[in-house]
């Protein structure tokens, strides 16, 4: 799946720590807000939208839809970054995997899979709905 | 920003003297044959030098300092033998807006702005995800894990939507940098001399996809520095002064590590903002600006500059390049010193010099006839800020 890709592990923080604990569970979780109601990424206990610290984790869905894409073809092997809208609101900062880099479109539909790293984390990754279900 | 007072207090008030800078294409063959002429400092030092020579102003007259983000602004003074009664460290844009300020305020009278950068000899690493200060600007840090750990990956991604948005293609994207060589081609400082094609661009590698090779700035040691002072003290000097008739500056902060500002807005709303305060405090607008100066890491801000700050609307980019044009042989010059692809690489210190040589009418074979404005705007970051040079 990563094609002997070596990752560079993320760095949990006090606001980020669940977050990476629910990934290493296939698990998905999005910061929503409860004052204002709307989620947002990365994920703080200060909503960005309403300055509240009223925030809790909720489960996401794991699906969204791709804002935009590059193909990073310095790297060998070549992979790819993506900008990916969540059905919850916010875009975040992804890859695609699992996926014919030649054929990926803008707008289409992607479904999160994880990625483990070399210390075990699970890094949240995408892949095209159409080809996941097949 | 229509309910903000917006002020004309600065107009005119300033004025670039002189200007100066290190060897570019000397030090850029130096630096990759194994040797390095000097460190950041000294690059800073002998732009100083010459600065003060193109002024026909003695260092003594110097009573103000803005050093560049590389250089400790302590150990700037000690290098060049200054000891300012006002000074502040800070990139090109806020630097020039801060000098204008200082000088308005009566703080100082004469502040020289210098930058010297070791970036090729020092091999600084602008990707990784300690990239840029990865510490400062959280978005390293964050999206690192996903190998985003470059400008280059935030801009391709970036000119990918905008492509889908907008209908603007490749071929429209290779005019940038045509341009910019051809513009370079007649320039005896850059560092990129030789013109390309649309079709050298296009055969040229994908670094990330869909910015091409020729898509990015060079990276090379050097040195700009200029000196600022009063328009009226300016009028004095050896050589005719570039007067600030305009600055508008204006962030998009919130949302930076989500990177919203740049890849859902293209940096639209400060744009906009920027547009209003620069060109109002000028009293002028996009249609009297002779040639534009664009802050180029990469060519798609040039795109993003022509739309953002009114030449056309938005989506019109393409069109605007094909039916206009934006080289020296058509419609509004952009980058005629080659800028940052192919004239050197001094994160926007040098756009300065070639602005300040524009209104002057020192640039020969690149010179634009009848030069009387010049649109200097750097969108990076999240800061939107834009100078209009004139008479
Ligand atoms: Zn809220």
């Amino acid at each position: 799946m990563s094609d002997g890709r070596i990752f560079i592990e993320p760095v949990p923080t006090a606001e980020t720590e669940a977050f990476w604990a629910g990934t290493a569970e296939g698990r998905f979780l999005v910061r929503r807000c409860r004052s204002c109601g709307k989620a947002h990424w990365y994920p703080r206990t200060i909503c960005p939208f309403c300055s509240s610290d009223e925030t809790e984790w909720v489960e996401g869905t794991g699906e969204g839809t791709i804002y935009s894409f590059s193909i990073m073809r310095r790297a060998k092997p070549n992979y790819v970054m993506a900008y990916v809208t969540l059905t919850e609101g916010p875009t975040m900062m992804t890859n695609i995997v699992d996926c014919d880099p030649e054929s990926l479109r803008i707008g289409d539909a992607v479904r999160v899979t994880y990625v483990k790293t070399a210390e075990g984390r699970a890094l949240p990754m995408f892949t095209p709905k159409s080809e996941a279900s097949a | 920003m229509s309910e903000k007072q917006l002020s004309r207090a600065m107009a005119g008030v300033a004025a670039i003297a002189g200007v100066g800078h290190s060897d570019w294409i000397a030090d850029y063959a130096a630096v990759r044959g194994g040797t390095k002429p000097h460190d950041s400092f000294g690059y800073g030092a002998i732009a100083f030098k010459r600065a003060l020579e193109d002024a026909g102003i003695d260092k003594s007259e110097i009573d103000g300092l803005v050093s560049g983000p590389p250089t400790a602004h302590e150990r700037m003074c000690e290098v060049l033998g200054i000891d300012p009664r006002w000074g502040v460290q800070a990139d090109a844009m806020m630097g020039i807006q801060a000098a204008a300020l200082a000088i308005h305020g009566g703080m100082c009278e004469v502040v020289a702005l210098v930058y010297g950068n070791d970036q090729r000899s020092a091999a600084v690493n602008y990707g990784g995800s300690n990239a840029a200060g990865g510490n400062a600007f959280l978005s390293y840090i964050y999206h690192a894990p996903w190998g985003f750990t470059s400008q280059g990956a935030l801009y391709a991604i970036m000119l990918r939507r905008f492509m889908h948005d907008t209908g603007f293609s490749e071929r429209d994207m290779a005019e940038v940098a045509v341009a910019q060589r051809l513009h370079s081609s007649l320039n005896p400082h850059a560092i990129m001399q030789k013109r390309i094609t649309i079709e050298d661009y296009l055969a040229s590698h994908y670094v990330t996809e869909p910015l091409h090779l020729f898509d990015y700035c060079l990276i090379n040691d050097g040195g700009v520095a200029f000196i600022m002072m009063s328009a009226e003290r300016a009028r004095r000097c050896k050589k005719k002064p570039a007067v600030i008739h305009g600055i508008g500056r204006y962030d998009l902060s919130r949302e930076a590590t989500s990177l919203t500002p740049r890849l859902t807005n293209f940096y639209r709303p400060a744009q906009k903002a920027v547009a209003e305060q620069a060109f109002g405090m000028a009293g002028i607008g996009p249609k009297d600006v002779s040639c534009m100066q664009v802050y180029d890491s990469f060519s798609v801000h040039v795109p993003l500059a022509l739309e953002g700050y009114g030449y056309c609307g938005y989506g019109e980019a393409a069109r605007f390049i094909r039916e206009t044009g934006i080289s020296l042989e058509r419609g509004i010059p952009v980058n005629t010193s080659g800028g940052h692809l192919s004239e050197s690489y001094m994160q926007g210190w040098n756009h300065q010099v070639e602005a300040v040589r524009q209104i002057r009418g020192e640039c020969g074979p690149r010179q634009v006839p009848d030069c009387r404005f010049v649109h200097y705007s750097s969108d990076v970051a999240g800061k939107a800020l834009s100078i209009i040079y004139g008479h």
